[in-house]
């Protein structure tokens, strides 16, 4: 987003005088929506962010909790939409590579990666080579550094045709008492590490903070160039540097390059700096404006106290890690950049770091309505036809042929791996019975038809999942992904997602420690994508060898559901796949069910009552309970009479609602007795629905009539199959 | 006490999985990461291992700058003195490039990475890393890699089929369509053996997935106890 009229007139009295080039292109990548926050940051204030378990809250490039005495999970989220709706493969792999230094920054050890991809419809031939270069491009990036992508987030929707939404998440492990986080003072030297820095990648950052043209590959000079060779080894040497306490302070060369790390950290500690541009290594020959604003990936600052220069540099021999030494903090309170002794920038650190806020108006648009009216008369079909359609929907289908090319077992750390649990499990060491849990959401359906109600249920449906599995859930980081925040109808998204994030965190009491935003997710002609609010989550467990897979574990199971079903079909999978319609609302955020919910199954796993849990989400109850079936080859059998519910008049209601806070749990029969004292003692909605069976055969009767029964190879079939179909 | 060297590459990125998987197998085993630059076989090093990743992030082909680095050229001594190499998934690569092992690799037939637990069978068991197992024994590991099809002439495969330790994919789970459903080849003497799935990751029955056996430990077992008793 090139400066506003009102910005450049604010620079020159900041400055009072004539900006030079140099400092115009710095106050342009700074103030950039990227780096700035600046419409965003009054509404993100709204967000829970303090915590009796968090160590360091927003601010920094990446936040930290301490999940257990000692030990501390530091994870972020980021976007990169824009560069991967232009050049996928690099745009994706360069996310994975910015999110990564992140966490690195405060010296942690990074062990998993986690993907949400909000992709364009497959049967659009763009849309399906930006997907395939997508995961390529994580695959390959990931991979190579030797981190696991373990979990994620995948969904298909023809408005992200042309802008698909590529958000990735990192999270990394550290002794509490190892974080890299001491005040860089004035005299400590700046070290620029990493790849030597080129012309790619310009002013990226003010390039994903407006719209894309409406020829794509123009922008390509702003993309950058993925190097995973050096990232792992900025992983290796950094993870050395800060075991042996050898730097103060490290910051990720991002969005915004050299000119952002530099006045942030400024900014933030009450210093100036003094750069010598002319002394940082090069790929090609650089203006100091480009050298200033270019934002070539793999490279990170390090600000070392003087004194251990020389040991910082021995480790840095010692893994062939490119370096500069381009100048120091001082007191000053100003950015002074020198070019070959000419002074080219001279800017105070604070102004530049921090533009005003821009106070953005909204507007809720006025077709909206319409689609928050209840559908009526929604055509009774085959529901044994719609839950083909349904385990066969891309977004429901088995993500196998993606997650299969992601190395998601390096590190020996994954538990839970893709595809067994509702979220990813890692143990924290080799001998530790300690983990973690982790999971990314969203649903950009719910947040297109009601961006409050839909962000509440992103949040929600994350925790359910870390609950599934048997954790704790701890803290969340988000990234709303909206339009133009220009326009008053597209800003009213943000603001509406903010608030259902804020509201649904702090009614479960859970911090959102940390986060990225993305604007100006809209294509050439100005109409956004729908506004997705991604939610990662992170939950803490004590033992590993007792967390709760989907999959069933033994015939002659008992089948419980936890939760009671509404007729709430607005906005699901089916009234989407199967009549075409996204309107209806969506399903009502229920906070205190999800409470009461969660705490009944955390007693379950607790008292190793529940044999596997799986959370009823896409599809509703039909779908949870298929992909239970498929993954064992147990076969089961529903009675839907059984099914506690208020209001549903139609088979289709109680089998595909979205209704939240419910879940499956397997029990051995023996003690289903003690499940539902424990239930009705919580206070919680919990019946007997299902058994599993000797016959692999998916059964769902109404009584004594059989409305659905099906072979489950068939199923497994449409399940595991579909998404590889489309895209091979 | 014997002590077992970890070579790491730039891109190296299974070092570690391979240190903590031996200590768990064997508690007072002395196994060390050693940075290419600082390897010399000199130092008295009872057995090798060459572990997975991406050294110099594959540039060339798999392995093929490591396989000429000063550590790697000094491999063939260690064959010569009877120290034991094992080279896995990149490291396999490495030591084919290096000619220490016979054979070629290809991108996988789908041309995409693939990271899957398969099931193997070990033929002619020999040599140190395999001293434990059993001709015929089946051992689950997973997979991760793109270039993992292993390709060899008829002609060499015939002088080794008999005579070599051969680890191959059951037919159903040769996923990147390598020869013979070939996983893992070892030299004659079986002193210098590759794989291509990761005997590391299939050690502990918690990281292992439902319907499998962990079954890396006992390339872990053997080196350890081979070392200790002989084979």
């Amino acid at each position: 987003m090139p400066l506003s009229r009102e910005e450049i007139e604010e620079i020159k009295s900041i400055l009072s005088r004539e900006p030079t080039l140099e400092e115009l292109a710095m106050f342009e990548a700074q103030w950039s929506e990227h780096c700035s926050y600046k419409s965003s940051r009054r509404l993100l204030r709204l967000l829970p962010t303090a915590g009796r378990n968090v160590l360091i809250g927003p601010g920094r490039d990446a936040p930290a909790v301490e999940v257990f005495p000692g030990v501390a999970v530091v994870f972020k989220i980021e976007s990169h939409n824009h560069p991967s709706a232009v050049d996928p493969y690099n745009g994706a792999a360069t996310g994975i590579g910015g999110i990564v230094r992140d966490i690195l920054t405060l010296g942690a050890k990074p062990i998993a990666l986690l993907d949400m991809l909000y992709l364009g419809d497959l049967r659009d031939s763009r849309a399906k080579w930006l997907a395939k270069g997508i995961v390529k491009g994580i695959s390959d990036y990931g991979n190579r550094i030797g981190i696991p992508t373990v979990a994620g987030d995948t969904w298909f929707d023809s408005s992200f045709n042309t802008q698909p939404l590529v958000n990735v998440a990192c999270v990394g492990i550290a002794k509490t008492e190892e974080l890299v986080r001491d005040r860089p003072a004035p005299r400590d030297a700046i070290l620029v590490i990493g790849n030597p820095t080129g012309r790619d990648g310009l002013l990226g950052s003010s390039f994903a903070s407006k719209p894309l043209s409406d020829n794509p590959s123009e922008d390509i000079g702003a993309v950058q160039v993925a190097d995973p060779l050096m990232e792992k080894i900025l992983i290796d040497s950094i993870l050395e540097l800060a075991r042996k306490k050898l730097v103060k302070f490290v910051k990720d060369l991002g969005g915004g390059g050299l000119t952002t790390a530099v006045a942030e950290v400024a900014a933030d500690f009450d210093l100036g700096a003094e750069l010598r541009l002319d002394r940082l290594h090069l790929r090609t020959e650089l203006t100091p404006l480009e050298i200033l604003v270019s934002e070539s990936q793999e490279r990170m600052m390090l600000v070392v106290d003087k004194e251990k220069l020389a040991d910082v540099v021995a480790v840095l021999e010692k893994y062939d890690v490119p370096r500069s030494l381009i100048g120091f903090f001082d007191g000053s309170g100003r950015i002074k950049a020198y070019y070959e002794n000419k002074l080219v920038a001279d800017i105070p650190a604070k102004e530049l770091a921090k533009p005003r806020d821009i106070w953005r108006l909204s507007r809720p648009p006025v077709e909206l309505v319409k689609l928050l009216n209840p559908v009526s008369d929604i055509p009774v079909v085959s529901v044994a036809e719609a839950l083909d359609s349904l385990l066969s929907s891309p977004n429901i289908a088995s993500k196998k042929w993606i997650y299969e090319q992601y190395d998601h077992e390096v590190g020996i750390r994954t538990i839970l791996k893709p595809g067994f649990g509702d979220a990813a499990v890692l143990r924290l060491d080799t001998g530790d019975r300690r983990g973690i849990a982790v999971k990314g959401d969203a649903n950009p359906r719910y947040t297109a038809i009601d961006p409050f109600n839909g962000a509440a249920n992103s949040v929600a449906e994350c925790y359910r999942n870390l609950v599934a599995v048997g954790s704790t859930p701890v803290a969340f980081v988000d990234e709303p992904n909206a339009g133009n925040p220009e326009k008053l109808e597209h800003f009213w998204y943000f603001e509406m997602m903010v608030k259902g994030i804020a509201w649904m965190t702090n009614e479960l009491g859970i911090p959102v420690v940390g986060g990225k935003v993305s604007f100006y997710n809209e294509d050439y002609r100005g109409r956004q994508v729908k506004p997705t609010a991604t939610i990662v989550g992170v939950g803490a467990i004590e033992d590993v060898g007792r967390v709760k897979s989907i999959d069933l574990k033994h015939e002659g199971s008992t089948i419980l559901v936890v939760g009671t079903t509404y007729p709430e079909l607005g906005g699901t999978e089916y009234l989407a796949r199967v009549h075409g319609i996204e309107a209806g609302g969506v399903p009502t955020p229920r906070p205190s069910s999800e409470l009461r919910n969660a705490s009944y199954i955390a007693k379950l796993i607790d008292d190793e009552i529940a044999l596997s849990v799986h959370d009823i989400g896409l599809g509703g109850l039909a779908v949870a309970i298929a992909e239970m079936a498929v993954l064992s080859d147990i076969g089961v059998e529903i009675d839907i009479e059984k099914i506690p519910h208020r209001g549903c008049s139609r088979l289709d209601e109680i089998l595909f609602s979205e209704t939240q806070a419910r879940y499956f749990i397997e029990v051995k029969p023996e003690r289903v007795e003690k499940a539902l004292e424990l239930a009705s003692a919580l206070g919680t909605t919990a019946a007997v629905v299902a058994k599993t069976t000797g016959r692999k055969f998916y059964t769902v009767k109404l009584g004594s009539i059989t409305v659905i029964e099906k072979h489950l190879d068939y199923l497994r079939e449409l399940h595991e199959e579909s998404l590889r179909k489309t895209m091979v | 006490m014997p002590k077992i060297a970890i070579l790491k590459f730039p891109g190296t990125n299974c070092d570690e999985d391979v240190l903590k998987s031996l200590r768990e197998v064997g508690r007072e085993v002395r196994a060390e990461i050693v940075w290419h630059k600082d390897f010399r076989l000199a130092d008295g090093w009872d057995a090798v291992i060459v572990p997975g990743g991406f050294s110099y992030g594959d540039w060339l082909r798999a392995g093929a700058i490591a396989a000429r680095s000063r550590a790697v050229l000094e491999l063939p001594e260690a064959a010569i003195k009877s120290v034991p190499v094992l080279g896995i998934c990149n490291g396999f690569q490495i030591l084919v490039e290096a000619g220490l092992l016979r054979g070629a690799f290809l991108p996988n037939e789908s041309g995409r990475f693939i990271c899957r637990w398969v099931r193997l069978r070990v033929d002619n068991p020999k040599g140190p890393w395999l001293s434990l197992a059993k001709n015929g024994d089946e051992l689950h590991m997973p997979i991760a890699h793109g270039e993992g099809r292993y390709y060899i002439e008829e002609s060499d495969y015939k002088s080794i089929t008999s005579s070599s330790p051969l680890i191959r994919y059951l037919p159903n789970d040769n996923l990147n369509g390598s020869s013979y459903d070939i996983a893992g080849v070892g030299t004659e003497d079986g002193y210098v053996l590759g794989v291509m799935p990761h005997p590391e990751r299939a050690v502990n029955p918690l990281l292992t997935p439902r319907g499998f056996k962990p079954g890396g430990e006992v390339i872990f077992r053997s080196i350890l106890y081979s070392l200790k008793s002989g084979w």
